[in-house]
């Protein structure tokens, strides 16, 4: 290997792309659409907290005070907990039965539609003991002001029962508490409460290093065929050897990687993301505090799964010159990604299972899911060391056989090769480097 | 003479197929050389494996008296056949890239490009993107990248392809001013009319192997020999019916005849004055493709047509 010429290389990849607009427009787009995506579920949330017009219809005579009492309640007790409110105000409207309850329906669902009144609430004794309650709205699918209504609902029906059971008032109050099960995540380094940010957090890094597998995987397999369409390959390897023409495209594209993940990072930092979540999420669940060692195993495994993917997409340009050609083939490396993608979430549920140790040892699956066993997990230092050095023999396979091909399919132009042709190209004699000593007279 | 290159008993196969077949070669210092052949006949293999892109199976190059290697590599400038441009690259930094690569320094890449740009009225294109020039452009960029190391041997692999004859007679400029400092031009082509007027020797490929080498002058000598233009009063079959005639063409109201070897020339218009009445005679002097014809004819490889 030429260092000198092997860096000239390195350079014209990664200055050449970095310069792109495309590049830019990737670059700054994602954090956009990210953020985008943010504020329409923080606006979205904001509406929930609108005013809703509720017409109860209590036919059971006893309910409607209760249940406005109890939603004033919630309300105050949200407003204490978090500074901003949050969730929807209720007010609520008591309507006596117009002729019979039918004809109540109808009128309210005209009331409905017309947009005076958000919904309504029948409470019929009989429906009652089958313990459901009825509410008709435009909109049943918003959550919070449901599960609300619901558990004001509950709360009164349990206080109601108790004292026709004739048992104190207070007792209703404790039998409100509810039990908490708080998970910890165990380290060596002693346990941690898990709140769900970590996990989301890992989940967030492993879609985006299976994303940019794709995304630079594919760049390297368009930058191999390029050269070969443009006719520029047999000018360079004139000067520069095939092996590093490959290792120097492979590490510029992955340095183009990683620049765009400085730049993601420079942003969410700068563009306070965290308040950003912590509007979203509500307080409990915090800003997700990314852990060093994630970020460091994040980069470690990023790292080894692209160059191996990076060695697969070369492997597979390498004797084609269009894109199109190069399509069946390329299949191959997404296969491989998405399944790494799609065990996930078994791995997920038990971490520390058979089925996750052999899906973070298969090469092919490995970065994806041994970062993930080390975000939500503790592997054994062994596995992570044996998947790397599973990863890194594997892709020095992958890199030699790639190499092979890519030395002679550089050269190759015209008809498309079949399978068993690039496979003989592997087999092809690279020659004698050391060359027989001739004597020169002189 | 000292050699520029120098091959012995090269050979290459992919597979089954033989691409070049025992070929040796003397590629004197200072030479304009050509390597001719049809397409297929084994040339950009042999050029490839000189340029240490691809490496012989058997036999020994050597480069200026040196293994070949990559220190020699720096000092070879080599337009293939099949050549291109990133297409959106800056022609600036394009041509940065390939003197990098040919390890020239930034500072001596920046005078020598500066240099070539101004000569061959490049110089506004500096900024602009390949893809923004004209194809004509496009090769002088090429030309430029293959002297930027200011290299001692110049392979050029069909490089008159694609190129208007006001850029052929530009670029055949630069290649005997080349010359003139006392660089070695390799020149591989099909096309034998351009190799007759610039190549001093040749050698003649076909089918993967050398069946012809020689300067051109001697060449020419040596094949004249046999080769005669008649004025004659007799039809074209009483001349073939002649005894020692080998072939016989009727062009212009005159024949070319072909003697058989050994048939003596003296004694072949003696005999022909004897029954004939002749006008006129010469000796033709023969076209480079009708050596190379004969060449393979007598080799026996003669189903392959020189385009």
């Amino acid at each position: 290997m030429n260092w000198k010429k092997t860096f000239a290389v390195v350079r014209r990849e990664y200055i050449e792309r970095v310069r792109t607009k495309a590049f830019w427009i990737a670059t700054l787009l994602i954090p956009i659409l990210f953020l985008g995506y943010v504020a329409i579920q923080v606006a979205l949330s904001r509406k929930t907290s609108g005013q809703r017009e509720l017409v109860v219809v209590d036919l059971t005579g006893k309910l409607y005070k209760p249940l406005a009492a109890e939603l004033a309640d919630t309300e105050a007790k949200q407003k204490k907990e978090a500074s901003g409110s949050k969730g929807p105000h209720w007010n609520l409207v008591e309507r006596p039965l117009t002729g019979d309850l039918d004809g109540t329906k109808e009128a309210l669902r005209k009331e409905v539609l017309a947009k005076k009144i958000s919904g309504y609430l029948i409470l019929e004794p009989a429906k009652l003991e089958k313990e459901s309650i009825e509410y008709y709205s435009t909109t049943v699918s918003d959550y919070i002001a449901l599960s609300q209504l619901q558990s004001a609902m509950n709360r009164i029906w349990l206080r109601q029962k108790m004292a026709a059971r004739g048992l104190p008032a207070d007792l209703a109050a404790e039998l409100e508490h509810r039990l908490d099960l708080k998970p910890f995540k165990v380290t060596e380094k002693g346990a941690s409460e898990e709140k769900g940010a970590g996990i989301i957090a890992a989940i967030v890094f492993l879609i985006l290093m299976y994303s940019t597998f794709f995304m630079y995987g594919y760049q390297v397999m368009r930058g191999v065929i390029e050269e070969k369409s443009n006719r520029i390959v047999e000018i360079i390897v004139a000067s520069v050897r095939p092996v590093e023409l490959m290792v120097g495209k492979i590490v510029g594209i992955g340095l183009v990687g990683l620049t765009q993940y400085l730049v993601w990072s420079l942003v969410a930092m700068n563009l306070s993301l965290p308040a950003f979540a912590g509007m979203m999420s509500g307080g409990d669940l915090g800003v997700p505090r990314i852990p060093v060692s994630m970020l460091g195993y994040f980069i470690l495994f990023f790292i080894l799964g692209y160059f191996l993917y990076a060695s697969v997409y070369t492997m597979i340009a390498a004797p084609f010159n269009t894109d199109q050609e190069a399509q069946q083939l390329a299949m191959i490396p997404m296969v491989m990604i998405v399944g790494g993608i799609a065990v996930y979430p078994a791995v997920m549920n038990n971490p520390t299972g058979g089925m996750a140790l052999f899906f973070s040892l298969f090469p092919f699956t490995a970065s994806l899911i041994m970062f993930l066993r080390t975000a939500v997990s503790e592997p054994p230092v062994w596995q992570i060391l044996l998947c790397v050095a599973i990863l890194i023999s594997t892709t020095a396979a992958l890199a030699w056989f790639a190499g092979r091909i890519y030395r002679v399919g550089i050269l190759m132009y015209g008809k498309k090769p079949t399978i068993p042709e690039i496979i003989r190209w592997a087999r092809y004699s690279p020659g004698k480097v050391v060359q027989p000593e001739v004597k020169q007279a002189g | 003479m000292e050699t520029a290159i120098q091959l012995t008993n090269v050979s290459k196969a992919f597979g089954k197929f033989k691409a070049v077949d025992n070929l040796s070669l003397n590629v004197p210092r200072g030479a304009m050389f050509g390597l001719l052949g049809p397409n297929g006949a084994g040339k950009t293999t042999s050029i490839r494996m000189i340029m240490n892109i691809t490496a012989p199976d058997t036999g020994a190059i050597r480069i200026l008296g040196n293994p070949m290697d990559r220190a020699m590599q720096n000092r070879i400038g080599y337009l293939p056949e099949e050549r291109g441009l990133y297409r959106k690259m800056k022609v600036i930094d394009h041509l940065y890239f390939l003197a990098a690569i040919k390890e020239v320094g930034r500072e001596e890449a920046k005078k020598r490009i500066a240099d070539w740009l101004d000569k061959m009225e490049l110089g506004p294109w500096l900024n602009k993107k390949v893809d923004e020039l004209s194809k004509g452009m496009q090769q002088k960029i090429q030309f430029i990248a293959t002297i930027v190391h200011d290299p001692d041997i110049l392979i050029l692999d069909e490089p008159f392809s694609g190129l208007d004859p006001i850029n052929v007679a530009l670029m055949r400029d630069y290649f005997l001013e080349f010359r003139q400092r006392g660089k070695t031009i390799v020149f591989c082509t099909h096309v034998l009319e351009q190799a007759e007027k610039l190549c001093d020797e040749i050698t003649l490929m076909a089918r993967s192997r050398k069946i012809l080498e020689g300067s051109i002058k001697e060449l020419k000598h040596r094949y004249s020999q046999d080769l005669l233009r008649i004025s004659m009063d007799a039809s074209l079959e009483e001349v073939r019916a002649l005894s020692g005639v080998a072939t016989v063409k009727a062009v212009d109201g005159t024949f070319v005849v072909g003697l058989n070897p050994g048939t003596d020339r003296r004694e072949f218009l003696r005999r022909t004055l004897e029954r004939y009445r002749i006008d006129a005679f010469s000796q033709k002097e023969p076209e480079l493709e009708e050596i190379y014809l004969d060449a393979v004819k007598s080799a026996g490889i003669e189903d392959r047509v020189i385009e």
